[in-house]
């Protein structure tokens, strides 16, 4: 493969409930009420309770997981803004655009033949809205 | 909740270091999360008693909740952006210790921005696994929940 060639990421969705945000308060122990008090969240400025934003950032990186195996799991970055929150109820797209590749840092790995796949990532609700912006890179090892 | 006693992540100043925290993921608590994210893709391999590797995110996460739930966070805090890069993969059952401080603390508009970056280590292993950068607003003039 050609240092130039980014591969296509295939987008991912998910629906998020109420019952889902519960399961990830669960499994992260964040229970912050934001996010499982209805009666708690409805006085908010949001006026009802909202995702996780390590939830929503969990699509992101299944999508790229995915993907790049475990690539991933030994190389994989994201950067992200949480720009609106995700509601029970949203069905959630995550995408990554590619948008080049490139050598690592440092000579070892250059030597080695692994590359870099960055790619602009961003995940949307069923509006448009996008809800969480930013990049992810990964370094391909050439032996895998 | 976080306990009122509890410093507000506001109050902390640039350089302050959290007390480790220590932490393991085993099979079950892999499961469980995947379970909670839908995750299905094949990445985290087949041990002998479920996934053969933590999702990283997942680490991040537990690294996150673990620091933040040694402060106080103010009602209206909020997780303003991420960055987290993995550097190994997290076999399921490893042994763990993240390590967090903060970074930068800044005003904006009497908010509190707050830096805090974390990494975690394997037990055992020569560099940290995961790394990480949150930043967390907190509104002015609001104690911790």
């Amino acid at each position: 493969m050609s240092v130039e060639s980014v591969p296509e990421v295939p987008p991912l969705s998910r629906r998020i409930t109420q019952e889902g945000i519960r399961r990830y308060a669960e499994a992260s122990g964040d229970y912050n009420p934001i996010h499982v008090d209805e009666e708690y969240a409805r006085a908010t400025p949001f006026g009802g309770t909202i995702a996780h934003g390590m939830l929503v950032l969990a699509y992101l990186s299944e999508m790229m997981a995915a993907a790049f195996g475990e690539d991933w799991l030994a190389g994989g970055r994201l950067k992200v803004r949480f720009r609106a929150p995700a509601r029970p109820g949203d069905t959630l797209t995550a995408r990554a655009e590619p948008r080049q590749a490139r050598l690592p840092d440092g000579q070892a790995r250059q030597v080695s033949g692994d590359r870099v796949f960055e790619y602009g990532i961003e995940c949307c609700n069923q509006r448009g809205e996008t809800l969480v912006s930013g990049t992810a890179g990964v370094v391909v090892a050439r032996s895998r | 909740m976080t306990p009122a006693n509890l410093p507000s992540v506001a109050d902390l100043p640039r350089g302050h270091e959290f007390p480790a925290a220590h932490f393991r993921l085993g099979p079950d608590d892999v499961r469980r999360y995947l379970d909670a994210v839908e995750d299905r893709s094949s990445a985290y391999g087949q041990g002998p008693e479920g996934p053969a590797w933590v999702p990283p995110l997942a680490v991040a996460a537990l690294a996150l909740r673990a620091t933040l739930e040694q402060v106080g966070l103010p009602p209206g805090a909020l997780h303003a952006s991420q960055e987290v890069e993995f550097r190994r993969p997290v076999p399921a059952g490893a042994s763990l210790r993240s390590r967090a401080r903060v970074a930068q603390r800044s005003e904006m508009r009497g908010a509190v921005v707050s830096v805090i970056e974390f990494e975690v280590d394997e037990e055992g292993s020569p560099g940290p696994a995961v790394i990480g950068r949150a930043t967390v607003i907190a509104p002015p003039g609001e104690s911790p929940s």
